[in-house]
């Protein structure tokens, strides 16, 4: 074991590890996800939501996976091959990109970069052009007003989303995401910035395109959107992908305003999933509560609220850190 | 040849291999997919010369605002969008003399400039030497830029309405 490790190099072996804890963590979130999603939407209905597969219908998401295994990959005969089957695949890079800076502990982090926040940020923006490769390369047109609106919405929601992030890197002085979750040892910055959190949190919906901001793909109105013309495992992909940017978009809300692992009594992993699930539930909360809005709405609540909203609390943030 | 050149090697593959496409390519979304990978490997060359910090502003600009842009206005020309007309013979010599121009100022600069050999730049600091020379060295060349950015955006405005106007 220690000739092993000395022949490839810890620090590699440490990568390589964390990555395959970031898959199985990737696949297991996704499963979880589903199972909660079903069973909060049944709740909030008054029903019970799935409970015959398994005690409380736990093993529902298994049999799910095993369906769309199992279903034929359909590829439409006029589809533009290369970006058709390219979008699937890129839609995960973000995703795991983003996995490898964020700190689920003091020591259980992939590797602690110092400008971690903006890696994610950089890398959010390649899922915009995963979803218009599937878009333009369905040549479906539900698909392709899908991935316009996707586009629009993304451009919109990540000047407030970045804006409300600003002020804590400036409280914390880092782009380090362990150094900002050890900036928050006293206070969390949920305290100090209230308003850049609900500013984010607003934003973040909308960028995991959930309702009430999920017009890139209104099922009422244009099927699936952008991956209307995919199915079988390519489908699942994009549901995988879809679930795992809920989860990160609450870490990053929990590392940057709840104190991220810290919390007392309990070790710091278990505080962090605690408070990411919590945030996650009110998102789904938020899917099964309110209708979508009109796309005029949409994007009025971002230009003309939440982006003078977080300028002037960026304002305020710089002009009181320098007093 | 170590790991370190040949992903440096790999870097610069990628960076020309996405030029040539967002140049040669037919189609426009092909193009700028090759623009984004061309974009990419820039900021791959940045984490080689140990700045991550510039890597990662270019792609959050290049890639995340500016390609997402060309997308949105290439995706409202819709899937019907077909080849532009063929160059006229004017076009393909004024194109040819422009590179030829370019390639030549800068064959005569790589010649003539010696270039110093600078020690490896520290890692941690980028950020704050980044920010300090903005405001301090560089201020007048930096606010000149956001002036220009925002009379563009005033001329963008202009645009808007008076093609609204005319309808």
């Amino acid at each position: 074991m220690e000739q092993i490790v000395n022949m490839i190099g810890r620090e590699t072996l440490k990568t390589i590890v964390g990555l395959i804890g970031v898959l199985v963590f990737v696949v297991f979130n996704a499963l979880i996800l589903t199972w909660a999603e079903r069973k909060v939407a049944g709740h909030m209905q008054r029903r019970i939501g799935p409970k015959e597969v398994g005690p409380y219908g736990l093993i529902q998401p298994i049999a799910d996976a095993i369906k769309l295994l199992g279903k034929e990959i359909l590829t439409p005969r006029e589809v533009d091959r290369p970006l058709y089957y390219l979008a699937p695949i890129l839609i995960f890079v973000p995703v795991l990109v983003s996995f490898i800076v964020i700190p689920f502990d003091a020591s259980l982090q992939v590797k602690d970069i110092n400008v971690g926040i903006l890696v994610i940020l950089a890398f959010s923006s390649l899922s915009v052009f995963s979803i218009l490769m599937a878009g333009w390369g369905s040549n479906n047109k539900y698909a392709l007003i899908g991935a316009i609106r996707s586009v629009a919405q993304n451009i919109a929601y990540e000047i407030p989303l970045l804006l409300a992030l600003l002020p804590v890197i400036m409280m914390a002085n880092s782009f380090s995401l362990k150094t900002i979750v050890e900036a928050q040892k006293g206070l969390w910055f949920v305290v100090y910035q209230p308003l850049a959190f609900c500013i984010y949190f607003i934003s973040a919906v909308a960028e995991t395109n959930r309702t009430p901001f999920d017009l890139p793909e209104a099922e009422s109105e244009l099927v699936a959107g952008y991956h209307t013309e995919y199915s079988g495992m390519r489908f699942a992909l994009f549901f995988l992908a879809e679930y795992t940017n809920i989860f990160i978009v609450s870490a990053i809300a929990v590392t940057f305003f709840l104190g991220g692992y810290q919390g007392p009594f309990l070790p710091g992993i278990i505080w962090f999933l605690l408070k990411s699930y919590l945030l996650v539930f009110v998102i789904i909360w938020l899917r099964w509560t309110y209708p979508r809005v009109r796309f005029d709405q949409l994007l009025n609540v971002s230009w003309k609220a939440l982006i003078p909203l977080a300028f002037i609390n960026l304002l305020i943030t710089g002009g009181l850190l320098k007093l | 040849m170590s790991i370190g050149e040949l992903i440096f090697l790999l870097t610069i593959i990628v960076t020309m291999g996405g030029a040539l496409m967002a140049v040669l390519s037919g189609s426009v979304v092909y193009a700028l997919m090759g623009l984004v990978t061309a974009m990419f490997g820039v900021a791959g060359l940045y984490v080689y010369l140990d700045s991550p910090f510039l890597a990662m502003m270019q792609i959050l600009i290049y890639v995340g605002a500016v390609s997402v842009l060309i997308a949105f206005a290439v995706m409202l020309i819709g899937p019907l969008y077909r080849r532009p007309k063929e160059w006229t013979t004017a076009g393909k010599f004024g194109a040819a003399l422009g590179v030829a121009l370019v390639t030549l100022f800068m064959f005569v600069r790589f010649v003539t400039e010696t270039f110093p050999r600078v020690g490896k730049p520290s890692f941690a600091m980028t950020t704050k030497e980044i920010g300090r020379l903005f405001f301090d060295n560089l201020v007048l060349p930096f606010e000149l830029i956001s002036l220009l950015i925002v009379v563009a955006i005033l001329g963008a405005i202009m645009l808007a309405l008076f093609s609204r106007g005319n309808k």
